[in-house]
């Protein structure tokens, strides 16, 4: 691999690939605004200006420049080396690049710090990107200057309306046209353009269109400053305060790797943004994926219930252990879920298999949604791929729902509430059953129907793995702290099979995973109690 | 047979020093002479503080340290004044129209470190000029017990929002209560001049001068 140097740092690089590029994947940044390693380089912001030294056997490029020279009490013509964008300088075999080190360099950045900052209000106190800005990083890296210029600096619109999740803030825009770009190049909707010229300069809207679609929010997520904010999040919180987990979108199977910023002292989860991931989602995320984060407050199961009723863990898992002792295996279906995590559905499997010696495994789990060509999977659900592998001859819900119209399904234990479709039919069938437990995060048409339900932990709560459609297994890092009386899926499975006579071989999540990647086929992780007195 | 130990003496301090030792003199031996020396030292001050008493003539409080004379006032009729920059009880600023001039950015809870400044934040009502623009403070909760008057707050606030320019110091109540100021009550504090402003204008959506004027041939 052909290597240049930046600072005296070595620096592999494929040929073809930009300078800021090849150092950003050493982790080393150039600090630009505009350049967006998923999108083109317009290198309009000339943040990331460099020295490069001249190839040899060539001259530099020179650049006549009029010097202040407080000695002459007068001006001196000098010769300053001419920088280069490094968002489009090609890197080539053996270049000397200069940063930090050049003094020339670091006057440059001073110098488009102080530009940028002209006009820029600061809005820092009603601003949703404060703490998280560029401008104040690089102001802090770069500038560190009081403001020379004495004029009221230029009133642009605030608070424009693009459409109905974003917010646009003309003053506060830097023209990096990243939004822009994103729009006509990912998105592939160019509703985004440039209006005015130099401190009138604006992005607006295309003429009788809004800023609508499926990729709203990255607009405000490629934002260097604080111009573009999502109506979702817009004073909502202060980022200083949140923390982030490193989540898994469960949006739909896709499995787009995010961050979940959530706030410790309230346990409240305020916010998705894009997790940096080649081969999932590169580093977009749609806008469905992004607010899915409310699901983590919404529609949750919070307390065991018997009968509707809300109860103790231990009451409910009496009443299960009444519901299914003594009943046939062949009577009992075991009903996974594939909008709950891998390690549940392993816990799930292993216990049907050891108690019930059962082969009739359903799926369950939210139905198809709009899918497109760019990230959107038509399966709504983070796990098909994952509750396949674990039963490859697993039969779907509707054939569930005509196995009980047909009377061969009695009893049930599920996992997850959601049902991939709630109708009528449905409800029915599931009201026949003499036994309904469920394990589940949220609410649905099998929550609803449970004789006995218990509370799960949604992905936000408990570490799980998740296996996308791409069939890449991918863990989600717990974030808050459980919320009413919900327990991991895993750890409420082996409490059920304890009630139900069964000790399970593992108590902790680590277990559960050595255990899990082995996969058995044959369910071991169960040992029948030798009195089978239960106590659950 | 077991030695017990003894902690070590510990070191000398290094700042002690030797004290010289007087010599008695004939003229200390006799006593007499030192006893009116120090009555003169005593009856010095008691006929000049008399006369100052008798005459009402006070000290200035503020020099009285470096200056002369009696240095004792009676406190709650007579305080001492305190100094321009004094850090006292907290008060929000006033906008024009009595709301507070806080929009809510945290910068003070978060700057705080002791941690007495709880603010819930809210988005203005429909209709207001400020909404979709700014926030306000819903609750805005200083308690003043856990305060230590460092005056980060005031230092921290980008708006000139929150400031100890009162004058008053934490006043003895008698309930942990009565210490947690609230918002209504934080506003009705006004400065030492009296004022519910402060001298920094603020732009408000609507001036001229507010950032965020409408173009005309704005269309959105």
């Amino acid at each position: 691999m052909p290597t240049f140097t930046y600072d005296g740092t070595t620096i592999p690089f494929e040929p073809g690939e930009t300078i800021i590029k090849a150092a950003w994947r050493q982790g080393i940044e150039i600090p630009h605004y505009c350049w967006h390693p998923g999108l083109s380089a317009p290198a309009n912001c000339r943040m990331c200006l460099v020295e490069i030294a001249p190839a040899p056997g060539q001259r530099a490029m020179m650049l006549d420049v009029l010097e202040w020279d407080p000695a002459l009490n007068d001006y001196r013509p000098r010769q300053k080396p001419k920088l280069q964008p490094a968002c489009q300088m090609q890197a080539a075999e053996g270049m000397q690049v200069r940063g930090d080190t050049s003094e020339n360099v670091r006057e440059a950045r001073k110098g488009v710090q102080e530009f940028l900052l002209l006009n820029h209000p600061v809005d820092c106190p009603i601003c949703d990107q404060s703490g998280e800005c560029k401008l104040q990083d690089y102001w802090l890296e770069h500038g560190q200057y009081q403001k020379r210029m004495r004029d009221e600096p230029i009133h642009k619109p605030k608070a424009v309306r693009f459409g109905p999740s974003i917010v646009y803030d003309a003053e506060r825009c830097v023209m990096c046209t990243r939004c822009i770009r994103f729009m006509d190049e990912v998105a592939q909707d160019p509703v985004l353009d440039m209006r005015e010229r130099g401190n009138l300069n604006e992005v607006f809207v295309a003429p009788g269109r809004e800023l609508t679609g499926h990729y709203t929010f990255m607009t405000e997520h490629v934002c260097p400053v604080g111009a573009l904010t999502t109506v979702d999040f817009r004073f909502k919180a202060r980022v200083w305060f949140l923390r982030t987990a490193k989540s898994v979108c469960q949006g739909c199977a896709t499995g787009c790797n995010a961050h979940l910023d959530y706030d410790p002292r309230y346990n409240k989860v305020y916010r998705y943004r894009p997790r940096d991931n080649e081969q999932v989602n590169q580093y977009w995320m749609c806008d469905e994926g992004m607010v899915s984060y409310k699901r983590a407050h919404t529609d949750r199961v919070l307390d065991p219930r018997v009968k509707g009723a809300t109860a103790t863990v231990k009451k409910a898992l009496e009443a299960a252990k009444s519901q299914l002792e003594g009943v046939p295996g062949e009577g009992v279906a075991v009903v996974l879920s594939a909008q709950h995590s891998l390690e549940d559905n392993w816990a799930l499997r292993e216990l049907a298999g050891t108690f019930l010696g059962t082969r009739s495994f359903y799926a369950t789990g939210l139905g198809e949604g709009y899918a497109d060509t760019i990230l959107i999977h038509a399966d709504k659900n983070p796990n098909t791929r994952g509750v396949l592998e674990l039963v490859p001859s697993l039969r779907s819900f509707g054939q569930l729902i005509d196995d009980i119209e047909a009377g061969k399904i009695t009893h049930v234990i599920a996992l997850g509430g959601e049902t991939p479709v709630a109708d009528s039919r449905t409800e029915a069938a599931l009201d026949r059953l003499a036994g309904l437990v469920v394990i589940a995060a949220h609410d649905g048409p099998l929550a609803r129907a449970a004789h006995v339900i218990l509370p799960a932990t949604s992905w936000a709560e408990s570490s799980g793995t998740y296996v996308n459609a791409k069939g890449l297994h991918q863990v989600a890092e717990k974030a808050i702290e459980p919320q009413g009386a919900a327990a991991p899926g895993w750890q409420l499975v082996a409490e059920l099979g304890q009630a139900l006579g069964y000790d399970a071989q593992w108590t902790k999540l680590k277990q559960v995973r050595a255990r899990m990647i082995q996969v058995p086929t044959v369910p071991e992780s169960f040992t029948v109690r030798p009195s089978s007195q239960a106590t659950p | 047979m077991a030695t017990a130990t003894f902690p070590k003496k510990p070191p000398s301090p290094n700042n002690a020093y030797v004290v010289e030792h007087v010599e008695p003199t004939p003229a200390t031996q006799v006593y007499l002479p030192e006893i009116f020396k120090g009555l003169g030292v005593a009856m010095k001050h008691f006929f000049r503080n008399t006369k100052e008493m008798v005459r009402g003539e006070r000290p200035d409080p503020v020099t009285e340290s470096i200056s002369q004379g009696i240095t004792t006032i009676s406190y709650p009729e007579q305080k001492r004044p305190y100094p321009e920059r004094f850090r006292g009880l907290h008060r929000l600023t006033q906008r024009d129209d009595g709301s507070p001039r806080c929009v809510a950015c945290l910068c003070c809870s978060t700057a705080c470190p002791a941690q007495c400044i709880f603010i819930e934040a809210g988005e203005y009502p429909e209709g207001d000029a400020r909404r979709g623009y700014e926030r306000y403070p819903v609750k805005f909760v200083i308690d003043e017990l856990r305060c230590i008057f460092c005056g980060y707050c005031v230092e921290a606030c980008p708006c000139d929002a929150i400031r100890m320019d009162t004058g008053m110091h934490a006043v003895p109540y008698d309930s942990r209560e009565q210490f947690i100021y609230r918002k209504d009550l934080l506003l009705a504090a006004s400065g030492r001049d009296g004022s519910h402003e402060t001298a920094n204008p603020r732009h408000e959506p609507g001036d001229e001068s507010h950032p965020g004027v409408t173009r005309h041939h704005m269309t959105h």
